[in-house]
């Protein structure tokens, strides 16, 4: 057993943990979020110039290969800067359909990984709840027709990966998002990104637009699901922390009754707290990513061990420090809210504690 | 002791109803319905249907022009009203400064602002904290300074609720530096057209804005303003913070909220979903009858007293629970976001309707542990008064 990272690992960390500080403060965040677009152009650009959209991909499609370890250790840096690009989205789960298609689509990975083109998976409907298997969405005689919930990133999509059903089977597809047929609306999310509704009324699916059908279908999106919520929960021991190091140093600063409110021993064991909530979360983060990497049978009751405990733990933390920070905590000038909105939907994506501790049981 | 309501009780109840059926404003209604936000037009309509009926001094003594109701007739007002999804009784004027002027203000202030707090004619906020004076609200520094007739302020309040439709505000503010702080501290009243006085929005975590800065640059403010005696304001303070407090664990709208979140989640299959909203009403039920015990209390005449502080934190936790349920059951489907720049009303998003304001809600209640003295502070207060430790 080994749980340092090794020095290659470190150094993405460090280059990612630099870049987030320097280029990615909070007040250049918000900004982000102010523009029409929900995120930045120029971020994205220098994401493909650092060679971070390539991470996931196979190698025979131009990418680094890289697994659950690095993009845990990116996405815990994400989370720490409270990161709204469309990471997550584009790379990590059109990235994953895309590289593991039988079908070839290396020119469109080559898009994704130079910075340019952006995909969005739609698996979500307005009734489908967590259950991602039984999709509405139909494809019969090559018409693509449904209604998709919670795309996210769906407006800025070149691309849409759909998952549907042909009545015995299911189906994943790929639809250009401006194929005749393709209608979407795009919201913001209340912690700082986008998502959308996207209708599919009778779009013509070719035979080579087919991803994956059948078994191979379901194995893909449940990997794919397994992936995302790996990363989400990384993004979330990464907020945890940030969000326990800020809380500190205000109850530091701040001063009430003459003295530091963090004199007050009540604060003290409050912040204890979260840090130890952080601390068991970053513990079960490195056991689902070493077991997700080395394929260990119990890496999925693991993973749901882990989001089920971040759901838990990242809303006490993401509380806890609106609390002590008092009417600065509801503040939306201040980063702290902020965090406890990303943690909480974190939560409600790719399944709650709830369905997790369920499925935890059942596995 | 005997836990129905008495016969009268009940006619008063039909009474409330009547008044619900027929005079509640239908506009204010419709919107309350369908969860579209109140103007301020809406919200001054809304009081004067009260005041017109002589409801709007519910908790007042008759000879200041309220109903001198008992406490549980209060009780069954507010349910009802709840039931029917009224907008909240803004407590600024009815439940505080309005007391503090009838028990320690002069004849003439009395004539003066209680007819329009009652009509409400005059929207007031609450001039207390300040940005080095949270919990420690006894060190506030804004600075009143008497020249002549008038006093000069200079200073700045900060999280004052809805201070951008304010006619008036009440002020905390320190006219002698003390030995002890608490003593020089005065209550004054402040127009606030008055010049030198600029409100500026602080905007909260669900996007909205309902909280400002109220600076004040050599505004002048007449000696006849000032309430009670220079130097006793502490004392007015804490005579109003008790009635901050009571009402605070609002318990009627979390039957209300209940209600709705049952039917939202009838015939769901996730057990444990209607587990925990059976251990919450378990506790809303005990935090009612703990409320009920206390205005029995009340109407034996004894005043409000550090149990307020166990109603506010046990209050406030249950509510924050209750919109922290409702975000859990509705999934993902709270993502989209709906504030001022959020969706509008031609292209809402998929999922189920409630879905689309829980998060509001939920980000919106984190306030409720913070303000009205931060349930830290209500601790500290029940070790002290009734613990004695
Ligand atoms: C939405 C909203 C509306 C408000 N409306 C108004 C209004 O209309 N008018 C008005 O005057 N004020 C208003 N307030 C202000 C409110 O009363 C203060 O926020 C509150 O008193 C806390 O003060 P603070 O924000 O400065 O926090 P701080 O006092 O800085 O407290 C920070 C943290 O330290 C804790 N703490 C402080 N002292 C102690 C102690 N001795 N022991 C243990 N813990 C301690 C607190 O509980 C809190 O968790 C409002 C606040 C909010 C959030």
């Amino acid at each position: 057993m080994n749980l340092n990272y090794s020095d290659e690992q470190l150094m993405l960390q460090e280059q990612i943990a630099k870049f987030c500080s320097a280029d990615y403060s909070f007040d250049k965040r918000e900004k982000i979020i102010a523009n029409s677009l929900g995120h930045s152009i120029e971020i994205w650009n220098q994401f493909a110039e650092l060679g971070w959209l390539a991470l996931p991909f196979s190698e025979k499609n131009g990418g680094l290969d890289f697994g659950p370890i690095e993009l845990s250790i990116l996405f815990e840096e994400f989370g720490k800067a409270l990161v709204v690009e469309p990471y997550l989205s584009t790379v990590v789960m059109s990235g994953y359909l895309l590289d593991n298609s039988s079908v070839d689509s290396s020119a469109l990975i080559e898009e994704i990984i130079s910075g340019t083109t952006h995909v969005s998976t739609a698996y979500v409907e307005a009734n489908s709840g967590y259950d991602y298997l039984n999709p509405q969405t139909q494809i019969l005689n090559g018409k693509l027709n449904g209604n998709k919930s919670i795309v996210l990133n769906a407006k800025h999509a070149k691309y849409f990966i759909v998952s549907a059903s042909d009545n015995s089977e299911m189906l994943i597809a790929l639809v250009a998002a401006d194929a005749a047929g393709v209608s979407f609306n795009s919201f913001r999310t209340f912690d700082g990104q986008t998502c959308g509704d996207v209708s599919f009324e009778n779009v013509d699916i070719s035979e080579n637009a087919i991803l994956f059908k059948g078994d191979e279908a379901i194995a893909a999106l449940n990997e794919m699901i397994n992936y995302a919520t790996l990363c989400v929960s990384a993004e979330a021991v990464g907020c945890m922390s940030e969000t326990v190091k800020k809380t500190v140093e205000y109850t530091k600063e701040r001063q009430q009754f003459g003295v530091p409110i963090s004199s007050f021993q009540v604060l003290q064991h409050r912040m204890v707290e979260m840090f130890m909530e952080a601390e068991i979360s970053k513990s079960l983060l490195i056991k689902s990513m070493l077991q997700l990497n080395s394929k260990d049978p119990n890496a999925l009751k693991t993973l749901s061990s882990l989001k089920a405990q971040i759901g838990k733990s990242g809303k006490f933390v993401g509380q806890e420090a609106v609390q002590l920070h008092g009417g600065m905590g509801v503040s939306n000038e201040m980063s702290i809210g902020h965090y406890l909105k990303r943690l909480t939907a974190i939560d409600s994506q790719f399944g709650n504690r709830s369905y997790h501790i369920k499925k935890f049981m059942h596995l | 002791m005997d836990i129905n309501f008495s016969k009268e009780d009940l006619a008063f109840r039909q009474e409330v109803k009547d008044f619900l059926a027929n005079k509640y404003p239908k506009h204010v209604k419709e919107k309350q319905e369908k969860g579209i936000s109140l103007t301020k037009q809406d919200m001054i309509d809304w009081h004067k249907s009260l005041y017109e009926q002589g409801w709007a001094g519910y908790n007042w003594p008759v000879e200041y022009g309220g109903t001198g109701w008992s406490p549980i007739q209060i009780y069954i007002f507010q349910n009802e009203l709840a039931h029917a999804q009224c907008p909240t009784i803004l407590p600024f004027g009815l439940n505080m400064v309005g007391p503090v002027i009838y028990t320690f203000g002069s004849q003439e202030q009395k004539d003066k602002y209680l007819p329009d707090i009652l009509q409400f004619n005059t929207w007031w906020c609450q001039g207390y904290s300040e940005p080095g004076s949270g919990s420690d609200l006894a060190s506030l520094k804004t600075k009143a300074v008497k020249e002549g007739d008038y006093y000069i302020v200079n200073g700045s309040k900060t999280w004052t609720t809805l201070a951008q439709n304010a006619d008036w505000i009440f002020c905390l503010v320190r006219t002698e530096t003390t030995q002890k702080k608490q003593e020089g501290i005065s209550f004054l009243l402040i127009d606030m057209k008055t010049p030198g006085i600029e409100v500026k929005p602080i905007i909260t975590i669900d996007g909205d804005h309902e909280v400002n800065s109220v600076f004040f640059t050599d505004v002048k403010v007449p000696v006849e303003n000032l309430i009670g005696e220079e130097g006793q304001g502490w004392t007015y303070a804490k005579f109003l913070l008790m009635h901050e407090r009571f009402g605070i664990a609002g318990v009627p709208n979390q039957i209300f909220s209940l209600k709705k979140l049952k039917e939202i989640t009838k015939g769901r299959i996730d057990d444990d979903l209607q587990r925990e909203i059976a251990e919450y009403e378990i506790e809303l039920n005990a935090l009612e009858f703990t409320e009920l015990r206390s205005l029995a209390a009340l109407a034996n005449g004894s005043h409000p007293g550090a149990e307020s502080s166990i109603l506010k934190i046990k209050g406030t936790e249950l509510q924050q629970w209750l919109t922290d349920i409702y975000v859990r059951s509705a999934g993902q489907y709270i993502l989209p976001y709906e504030g001022p720049d959020g969706f509008d009303s031609n292209s809402v998003p998929s999922g189920p309707e409630y879905s689309h304001t829980a998060v509001s809600r939920y980000l919106n209640f984190r306030k409720t542990s913070i303000y009205g003295g931060s349930n830290e502070i209500q601790k500290n207060i029940i070790a002290k008064a009734i613990l004695g430790v």
